[in-house]
């Protein structure tokens, strides 16, 4: 498919902007560690994700810009709170623990790992190309989060203690991850996203207790029909406000500026 | 192409040519049109490729207009890089995955098995990674992550050098 029908435009662009939103967030979350790494070499790692995730939300915002006739920075710093798309994973903050930092970067590596793979089957070529792309740079995103997972659970008395208590309280919020938004079964039914989110969701969890096993950590979570709206549908955590108030602060003083 | 030869990365030490970026020139009446890869997404050194290449292919005689276009299709892969790119590279302690290892739209790399433990990725990697400097093999993976999105750390236990990696995608 190389251009998408009007009916299937709004569930598409929310498709691609959840993408694009939860890799803003969550690169400007790792950006939150450069200077503070606990050490050289991860300083450098955050620092590098920031600048992978960042790269690659602005490539999802100018296909989304495509489709919307609007432009990548406009979507990335222009919209209203409730016009983003993010998950409630990207925006609780870490409070600068380590264990929480790479607990969530864990939970999203993994997420966004099977979310690529099934965008690279979309019959929508630009996104198949993209997604194929991506998902190349980010290998060495999972290798990292999975190494340390395993490194601090095996770790010491503290680091393994730290760790639990950072999958314990990360992973409920995880989970919304795979809310469901509308229209998502008409673009599985398109072609345009294959595959299905109970599929994925099992995928993940196995995954993820492969490695928490390794690591000899535990997680306890069940999914279920969320009873409320979260941020696939544009309601947002309390963190959201001030996470995208400080990121849009240049872009509302000075909108199209350049840097 | 001559000219582009010429031209450095500006994050490489070597030409935009030798490190496989260059996909099409077409020259019509003294319009030249560029097709250029970027090795990563989004790469942040994308507007200064082309502001050299612009200006350098627009000093040429007859030439009157300079186009540059950043595409994703085919996929830059770290095959791209000619011979001749890999052996300078590896003077300037940066090595390159083995030919034909890079990744393909066909070939999309799959979970493998974390190192942390003592076994598994980190370790296969490193066994089969020659140090640029003194061709040990007796080296580890430092860190993923290195200078550049696009390059990764790696230290040799036997000449006691750091060196770069260049991620395969």
């Amino acid at each position: 498919m190389q251009s998408i029908p009007d009916n299937l435009k709004p569930p598409f662009t929310d498709l691609l902007l959840a993408i694009a939103d939860d890799k803003l967030m969550l690169g400007h979350r790792n950006s939150d560690w450069t200077g503070l790494g606990p050490i050289l070499e991860e300083d450098i790692a955050f620092s590098s994700l920031a600048q992978d995730e960042i790269a690659h939300a602005s490539a999802f915002y100018e296909l989304a810009g495509e489709l919307l006739g609007t432009s990548s920075d406009e979507l990335a710093f222009g919209r209203t709170p409730e016009e983003y798309r993010c998950a409630a994973i990207v925006e609780v903050p870490d409070d600068f623990d380590w264990a929480s930092a790479i607990c969530r970067q864990f939970f999203c590596d993994e997420y966004d790992m099977l979310r690529l793979k099934r965008m690279t089957i979309s019959n929508y070529t630009p996104l198949a190309n993209l997604a194929g792309r991506i998902l190349a740079e980010e290998q060495v995103h999972i290798e990292h989060s999975e190494e340390w997972v395993v490194r601090l659970g095996r770790g010491t008395h503290e680091a393994r203690q730290r760790m639990q208590k950072a999958i314990d309280r990360l992973a409920p919020i995880a989970l919304w991850l795979f809310e469901p938004f509308d229209g998502l079964k008409s673009l599985i039914d398109a072609g345009l996203y294959p595959g299905s989110d109970f599929d994925m969701y099992d995928t993940w969890t196995t995954r993820i207790q492969d490695i928490l096993e390794k690591a000899e950590l535990t997680m306890h979570v069940e999914i279920g029909e969320p009873d409320d709206k979260g941020g696939r549908r544009g309601v947002h955590t309390e963190h959201f406000e001030p996470l995208l108030n400080d990121m849009c602060e240049v872009y509302r003083i000075e909108p199209g500026v350049a840097w | 192409m001559d000219v582009l030869l010429t031209i450095p990365d500006p994050e490489m030490p070597i030409s935009i040519v030798d490190l496989g970026l260059i996909e099409d020139v077409q020259i019509q009446s003294g319009c030249v049109s560029i097709d250029v890869l970027p090795t990563f997404v989004g790469c942040p050194a994308l507007p200064m490729i082309a502001d050299d290449i612009t200006r350098k292919v627009g000093q040429l005689e007859d030439v009157e207009n300079v186009e540059v276009r950043f595409i994703y299709d085919p996929p830059w892969t770290v095959d791209r890089i000619s011979e001749t790119g890999r052996l300078s590279l590896k003077t300037h302690g940066v090595t390159v995955p083995e030919p034909g290892s890079g990744a393909t739209k066909l070939d999309v790399p799959g979970h493998q098995h974390p190192g942390g433990g003592g076994e598994g990725s980190v370790e296969l990697r490193t066994s089969a990674l020659p140090c640029p400097f003194c061709d040990s093999r007796d080296t580890k993976l430092e860190s993923q992550f290195g200078p550049t999105r696009c390059r990764m750390m790696y230290y040799c236990n036997a000449c006691k050098n750091t060196f770069e990696h260049m991620k395969k995608v």
